[in-house]
């Protein structure tokens, strides 16, 4: 799975510590996810969507 | 990898740290309280070395006790597991914990399979019970850094 969420952090200035703490996980979670090497559930994928008001085949795309 | 190092713990984690500790002092605790194994304690008190040595053997109900106690580490640590998965809001970490575990119990089977097939080679008994718990409190710990570094 593909996904966008380093660009969009990046356009909101937001550090991995930043997203991780609006998101309620660890930072190392934020990183794993970032780096592809780890593919969020749906309810977390709905989180990111609704944290980054954007739909969620947006954030996340398949390879 | 500082996702475990004390400073960074939550709560939640801090207090599973703590059951895991407890059930890896009682693996040390029943681990001297086997009959024909390496001792300190048995140094200090020759008292204890006479109760584990002679009437562990002779008296059932004292073995049964023993080897029943020789479990509540395992189970404890088991419980602290499933409590602390149950709770753990980062589905992240709750993953990497899961696989730690697997590879804990994969690496304690193999260690129960090698010292089987030790035992009946040379037909002596081997201390199973030291093996068990403490295989899989490392393996655990050390599969848990392994799991997190390959993910930095």
């Amino acid at each position: 799975m593909k996904n966008s969420l380093r660009d969009l952090r990046a356009e909101r200035n937001w550090s991995q510590g930043d997203l991780a703490e609006k998101l309620g996980v660890s930072r190392q979670s934020v990183n794993a996810i970032e780096t592809g090497k780890f593919d969020p559930s749906l309810p977390l994928a709905f989180r990111l969507a609704r944290l980054f008001k954007l739909p969620i085949e947006v954030i996340f795309s398949e390879k | 990898m500082a996702l475990f190092c004390r400073k960074n713990l939550t709560p939640l984690q801090r207090r599973t740290m703590g059951l895991v500790s407890a059930a890896i002092l009682l693996t040390i605790v029943t681990n001297l309280t086997i009959p024909g194994l390496p001792n300190p304690l048995a140094d200090v008190f020759p008292g204890l070395a006479r109760l584990t040595a002679t009437n562990a053997h002779s008296l059932i109900v004292l073995a049964a006790a023993l080897s029943a106690v020789s479990l509540l580490p395992i189970l404890l640590a088991v419980w602290a597991a499933a409590r602390y998965l149950k709770a753990e809001p980062d589905e992240f970490i709750r993953a990497i914990v899961v696989r730690a575990l697997l590879w804990g119990f994969a690496i304690t089977m193999a260690g129960n399979t090698v010292a089987g097939v030790l035992m009946n080679l040379y037909s002596r008994p081997f201390p199973l019970a030291i093996l068990n718990a403490d295989l899989f409190f490392i393996s655990t710990g050390f599969a848990l850094r392994i799991i997190q570094w390959s993910y930095r």
